[in-house]
C-alpha cells in the first residue's frame, strides 16, 4: 500500500463513522483509480492535494449534517449574518429607547462600581511592588507579645547581627521615617523622607537616576553629611537640573552634600523626599527599637526558611541579653506588611460590587425574559421563516452584547471617576499603590461585560429554545408565559432579594459601626482646638534645656493670642505618634522578664495642655504652672489603665511613686499627681494602652525630645487661629516650618475617614441593590398581572372585590420577598463574620440591623407590588374578557 | 413538472450533476465522477469525500438508491463496485430544478436582450 493511501485512510478517520463504514473503501478505491489515471508526476501531486483538501473541506459539514439539522448550505457565510444580527440588535434597542436606556444605565452603574473597586482590589491583592523581583522582598521586624506589641521595631544591634550572620538573604537594610526642615536661609519647609542603611538601594534593586548611593563609610557614625534627593524633590526644588550633584542643601540648619537622585517610583510607606544615611554604632543601639527592616531573599528561599535562619541568628542574642525570648524576629512578605490594613476593605468592597453586578444581571435578565415573552410571536415568525434555533439564540445574545458593550464603555469611564471618589475617602493609601484604569482594568471591564451579556442574553434565549416557537403563531396575541418561564422569573427575583438582603445587612452593620464610632469618647474635647507640629533642630537648640525654653516661650506667646483660652504642648498628640517605655511602682520588684509587661505610652506635656484638650480628670489634679524641675520633684499624670496596672488594688493612686523599670536611683522617682481618662490615642477603633505624662518643666539637658505638637483652644473657630499661630512661630524662629497644621475636629474625622468611606460605599451598594430589587419585583409582577388580566377579569365578573384582587397580587410579591429573605438573611449573617474586623462596637448578629433589613425589604416589596396590583384591580371585567377571547 | 403541492427538495450544484448523470443510466461512483467532469467541461471535479458524501446525502433524501448488484453489462472491473440508481423522487427533483433553471434562463435571456436594446 502506497504512503499516500495509508495517509488517506488515516485521514478518513475524521469522517463520521457511518459514512466511513458505508463509503470509506470506495473513497480509497477512487483515489487509487485517479492516481493510476494520472500520468505525469505533477498530475499525481494535484490529485493527492485535491483529495486531501476535499476531505478537509467536507469533514465539518458531514459532522454538522449528522446533528439532525440537514441543510441545503454546507458552508454558512457567517460574517454577513453577524452584521445582520448587529443591525437587528441596534434596531431592536432603539425601538424601546426608555427600556434600553434603563438597562444600559443599570449595567453601566454596576460596571462603574466594579471597575473602580477592581483598581483597589487589584492594587491591594495582585499588583506587585514597583521593584524588580519584588516577590523576594520581605519585611523584617521584631515582635514582643509580652509587651503587647505586634511590631516593636528592630534594634540596630539586632539588625547588625542578622546582617553579619544570616545566610538566606541577598541583602538586608533598615530604615526609619524622618522629617527634616530644609531651609534656603529665609523660609523653611518640612520634608518627609527616610534615614536608611547604606545597602537600601541594592536591596530594593534600584539605581539612582543621577549620582550614586551611599558608601559604607558614609554609613558609619560621624560619617560625611550626604543626602540623596527623592525624585519629586529634585523636580520641585531643583527643576530636575543635572548639576545638583555636589551642591549643598541646608537640612535642620546643617549643610549636606547631594550625592544622588532616587528614581521616581521609590517609596517606602511614607513619601520619599530624601534619603539620609543612618549613622549608628551597633554596639550602642541595643535598646532602641526604632527601625523597620527590608531584606531581599536569595532566589528559591521561602519565608519559612528565612524565619528559621533568623531564629538561628537570634539565638546568641537571646543567650546573651534576653533569656526569656521577650523580643523575637518576625518576617513577612513586604507587600503583606504594607497592604494588610486594606485587605478587609478591599475584600468587602470587592464582594459588595460583585453582588451589585449579580443583582444587576438578574434584574436585566428578568426584564429581558419578560420582554422576550412578548416577543415570542416575532421569534416564532423568524423561526417559521427558516431561522434556526441557534440563529435566534445568536440574535438574542447579540442584542444583549450590544447593550452590555454600551454599558461597558459608559461604566468604565464613570468607574475612572469613581476611583477618585473611592480613594478620597480612604486615607493614607500608600503612594506606590497605583490606582488607575490601565490595560488590566479595561480587560476586567470587557470580561464583566461579556459575562453579563452571556448571563442576561442566554436566559431568554434558553427559554426560546426550550419551547415550540411555531406554537406561538397559533396562539395569536396571547402571551402567556409557560411554567418554566415563570419559575425562572421568580427565581431571578428571589435571587435579587436574597443578595439585596446580604448587601443591606452588611451596609447596615457598617453604618451602625460607624455611627457607634462617632459616639466613642475620644478622651478629649475636639471643639475649637487647633494644633500643629514643630521640630526644633539640634544644630540650633543644643540640648533639652534649650528646646524646653523655646517651647515654653512659644506656648506663652500663643496663650496671649486674642481668643486663645488655653495653649499647651505634648510630644504625641492623639492619633499621631507613639513612644513607649516600661515602669515599676514603688515597693514592687521590677516585672520579671517572664511576666506580661505591656508597653506604656509615654508623653511629655506642658501644664495647660490638659485644659486646652479638655482631657477628663478622674483623680487629683493636672500639673501646676512650673511644677516639677529636672532635679525633682517630678510630677506625673497617668491614665486609668496605668493606674490599674501599677496599683491594681488602689482606687486613688494620687501621691504614689513609680519609676522607670529597673531604675530605682532616687533621682528618677515620679509622683502621681493626677489620673486621667485619655480614652483613645491610636484611633477610635484601636484599644488604648497604659499611658503617662511627664511635665515639660522637668525635661533636663539629657532629654532628646525635639518634636512637639502644640495645641491652642479657642471659643471660636479653631481654623481661624492658623495665621496667628504661624506668626507666633515665625517671630521666634523664621527657619522653623509648621507642619501637621489641623484642627482636632479634622484630625478626629480623618481618623474615621476610612471607616466612613467603607460604610458609605457599602451603604450605597445596598441602596443600589435595593433599587434594583424593587425594579425586579415591579417588572415581574407587572408581567404577571398583564398575563393574568383575563383571569382577574373573570374573578371580578364573578364578584371579587377590588381589595381581594389587590391582596392577590401583593401576596404574590410578598411570597417572593419572603423566600428571598429566608435565603438572604442567613447568607447576610455569614457575610457579617467576614466583616468582623470592621464591625467595631456592633455585633455581626445585631438584631436591630436584621429586623431593619426585613422591614425595609418587605415594605419596598409591597410598594413595588402595589402599582401592578392597582392596575389589576382597575381591570374592567368586560374588556379583559373581551381581550382573552 | 412537479404537481402543485408536492414537496420537492431544492437541488444544489453537486446534487444536480449527480442526478443528471444518473438520469442517463445507472453508474458507479468513479463513473459518476468522470461523467460530471465531462458534463461540466472539467469545471466540477467531485473528489472522493465530496462524491461519496453527496451520494450518501442523496441516498438519505431518497433521491437515489444503491443497486444490490452491478448490471449485467458491467465489465469485470466495474462489477465489483457499488452502482447507483436515480429514484422517481430524484427525477422529480431534477425536473423541478431544470424547470427553475429554465425559468431563470428565460428571464435572463429577456433581460439581456432588453439590456442590449437600450
Amino acid at each position: 500500500m502506497s504512503l499516500t493511501l495509508r495517509a488517506f485512510r488515516l485521514a478518513l478517520r475524521v469522517l463520521p463513522a457511518d459514512l466511513r463504514a458505508a463509503h470509506g473503501a470506495e473513497m480509497e478505491a477512487l483515489l487509487v483509480d485517479e492516481l493510476a489515471r494520472a500520468r505525469r508526476p505533477i498530475e499525481r501531486v494535484s490529485v493527492r492535494l485535491g483529495a486531501f483538501a476535499d476531505l478537509a473541506r467536507r469533514v465539518p459539514y458531514e459532522h454538522w449534517r449528522r446533528r439532525g439539522r440537514p441543510t441545503l448550505q454546507p458552508r454558512v457565510n457567517r460574517m454577513p449574518s453577524v452584521f445582520a444580527d448587529l443591525r437587528f440588535a441596534l434596531r431592536a434597542s432603539t425601538r424601546q429607547p426608555a427600556a434600553t436606556a434603563l438597562v444600559i444605565a443599570t449595567l453601566a452603574l454596576a460596571v462603574a462600581a466594579n471597575t473602580a473597586v477592581f483598581a483597589l482590589v487589584d492594587a491591594v491583592f495582585f499588583r506587585s511592588l514597583p521593584y524588580p523581583h519584588a516577590s523576594r522582598l520581605v519585611d523584617l521586624n521584631e515582635q514582643a507579645p509580652k509587651w503587647n506589641l505586634e511590631f516593636v521595631g528592630i534594634t540596630y544591634y539586632d539588625f547588625d547581627q542578622w546582617q553579619k550572620n544570616s545566610r538566606v538573604f541577598e541583602g538586608m537594610a533598615v530604615w526609619d521615617g524622618s522629617a527634616v526642615n530644609i531651609s534656603d536661609g529665609t523660609t523653611a519647609t518640612r520634608v518627609d523622607g527616610q534615614m536608611v542603611s547604606y545597602d537600601m538601594a541594592r536591596v530594593l534593586g534600584i539605581t539612582p537616576v543621577l549620582g550614586r548611593t551611599f558608601t559604607k563609610d558614609e554609613h558609619a557614625l560621624h560619617g560625611a553629611r550626604v543626602v540623596m534627593l527623592g525624585y519629586g524633590m529634585w523636580q520641585s526644588r531643583f527643576a530636575g537640573a543635572h548639576d545638583v550633584i555636589g551642591k549643598t542643601l541646608r537640612i535642620d540648619s546643617r549643610p549636606f552634600t547631594i550625592v544622588g537622585v532616587l528614581p521616581a517610583n521609590v517609596t517606602l510607606t511614607e513619601p520619599t523626599g530624601f534619603w539620609l544615611p543612618l549613622q549608628l554604632d551597633a554596639a550602642n543601639e541595643r535598646g532602641n527599637y526604632s527601625y523597620e527592616g527590608i531584606a531581599r531573599l536569595k532566589p528559591g528561599v521561602t519565608i519559612a526558611q528565612a524565619r528559621n535562619d533568623l531564629l538561628r541568628v537570634q539565638a546568641p542574642i537571646w543567650r546573651q541579653f534576653d533569656s526569656t525570648h521577650t523580643v523575637s524576629p518576625r518576617i513577612m512578605p513586604l507587600r503583606d506588611r504594607f497592604v494588610a490594613d486594606y485587605r478587609t476593605v478591599g475584600a468587602a468592597l470587592g464582594a459588595g460590587v460583585v453582588l451589585v453586578l449579580i443583582i444587576a444581571c438578574a434584574d436585566i435578565a428578568g426584564a429581558m425574559l419578560a420582554r422576550s415573552i412578548f416577543r415570542r410571536r416575532e421569534m416564532g415568525i423568524r423561526v417559521a421563516l427558516g431561522a434556526s434555533g441557534w440563529r435566534v439564540t445568536r440574535q438574542l445574545l447579540t442584542e444583549a452584547l450590544v447593550l452590555a458593550a454600551a454599558a461597558g464603555v459608559i461604566g468604565t469611564v464613570v468607574g475612572r471617576l469613581g476611583i477618585g471618589l473611592l480613594t478620597s475617602g480612604i486615607s493614607d493609601i500608600p503612594p506606590w499603590l497605583h490606582l488607575g484604569i490601565d490595560a488590566r482594568a479595561i480587560a476586567f471591564s470587557v470580561l464583566i461585560v461579556a459575562a453579563t451579556a452571556l448571563v442576561f442574553g442566554l436566559a431568554p434565549a434558553l427559554q426560546f429554545r426550550r419551547q415550540d416557537l411555531t406554537g406561538s403563531l397559533v396562539g395569536g396575541t396571547r402571551t402567556s408565559g409557560s411554567l418554566p418561564e415563570r419559575r425562572m422569573l421568580n427565581a431571578l427575583v428571589v435571587l435579587e432579594i436574597a443578595l439585596a438582603a446580604v448587601l443591606l445587612a452588611s451596609g447596615g452593620l457598617l453604618v451602625r459601626a460607624y455611627a457607634n464610632l462617632r459616639d466613642v469618647d475620644p478622651g478629649f474635647r475636639p471643639d475649637g482646638v487647633a494644633s500643629f507640629r514643630l521640630s526644633v533642630p539640634d544644630a540650633k537648640y543644643k540640648d533639652g534645656r534649650d528646646k524646653r525654653r523655646f517651647y515654653e516661650t512659644l506656648i506663652a506667646r500663643i496663650g496671649r493670642i486674642p481668643g486663645v483660652a488655653h495653649a499647651g504642648a505634648v510630644t504625641c498628640a492623639p492619633f499621631s505618634c507613639h513612644w513607649g517605655s516600661f515602669y515599676q511602682a514603688e515597693g514592687t520588684a521590677p516585672a520579671s522578664t517572664n511576666a506580661e509587661d505591656p508597653v506604656v505610652l509615654t508623653r511629655i506635656a506642658s501644664s495647660d495642655y490638659f485644659a486646652a484638650m479638655g482631657i477628663k480628670l478622674l483623680h487629683g489634679r493636672f500639673f501646676g504652672p512650673n511644677e516639677g524641675t529636672p532635679d525633682g520633684p517630678r510630677p506625673a499624670v497617668i491614665n486609668d489603665l496605668l493606674a490599674k496596672r501599677l496599683w491594681p488594688t488602689v482606687d486613688d493612686p494620687v501621691g504614689r511613686r513609680f519609676t522607670f523599670r529597673g531604675d530605682t536611683s532616687a533621682r528618677d522617682w515620679m509622683t502621681v499627681v493626677g489620673v486621667v481618662k485619655d480614652a483613645r490615642h491610636y484611633g477610635l477603633t484601636q484599644p488604648m494602652r497604659p499611658g503617662m505624662y511627664m511635665s515639660l518643666t522637668s525635661i533636663d539637658s539629657a532629654h532628646t525630645f525635639d518634636r512637639f505638637a502644640v495645641v491652642a483652644q479657642t471659643t471660636g473657630d479653631a481654623a481661624s487661629l492658623f495665621p496667628a499661630l504661624r506668626a507666633a512661630v515665625h517671630e521666634l524662629d523664621p527657619e522653623l516650618p509648621l507642619f501637621g497644621v489641623t484642627t482636632m475636629q479634622a484630625a478626629l474625622a480623618q481618623s474615621m475617614a476610612s471607616r466612613r468611606a467603607i460604610a458609605l460605599w457599602l451603604a450605597s451598594f445596598a441602596a443600589i441593590a435595593l433599587t434594583l430589587a424593587v425594579g425586579g419585583i415591579y417588572a415581574v409582577l407587572s408581567y404577571v398581572v398583564g398575563r393574568r388580566r383575563h383571569e382577574i377579569g373573570i374573578r371580578m365578573a364573578l364578584g371579587a372585590q377590588r381589595g381581594q384582587v389587590l391582596g392577590l397580587v401583593v401576596r404574590q410579591g410578598l411570597r417572593l420577598v419572603a423566600i428571598g429573605l429566608l435565603l438572604g438573611v442567613p447568607a447576610a449573617f455569614l457575610a457579617s463574620r467576614a466583616l468582623a474586623s470592621l464591625l467595631v462596637g456592633v455585633s455581626g448578629s445585631d438584631p436591630l440591623t436584621y429586623v431593619g433589613v426585613i422591614v425595609v425589604l418587605t415594605a419596598t416589596g409591597v410598594a413595588a407590588a402595589l402599582i401592578p396590583a392597582r392596575r389589576a384591580a382597575g381591570v374592567e371585567p368586560k374588556i379583559a374578557l373581551g381581550e382573552g377571547s | 413538472m412537479p404537481r402543485p403541492g408536492q414537496r420537492v427538495p431544492p437541488v444544489r450544484r453537486h446534487w444536480f450533476y449527480i442526478l443528471l448523470s444518473l438520469a442517463e443510466r445507472d453508474r458507479h461512483g468513479s463513473a459518476i465522477m468522470r461523467d460530471v467532469l465531462e458534463l461540466t467541461d472539467g469545471a466540477l471535479r467531485l473528489w472522493p469525500v465530496t462524491l461519496y458524501g453527496t451520494l450518501d446525502e442523496l441516498h438519505e433524501q431518497r433521491l437515489i438508491r444503491a443497486l444490490d448488484r452491478a448490471p449485467a453489462e458491467a465489465g469485470d472491473d466495474s462489477a465489483r463496485k457499488r452502482w447507483f440508481h436515480i429514484t422517481a423522487a430524484g427525477r422529480r427533483a431534477l425536473a423541478a430544478e431544470v424547470a427553475r433553471l429554465e425559468g431563470t434562463l428565460q428571464v435572463a435571456t429577456r433581460r439581456l436582450a432588453r439590456g442590449s436594446a437600450s
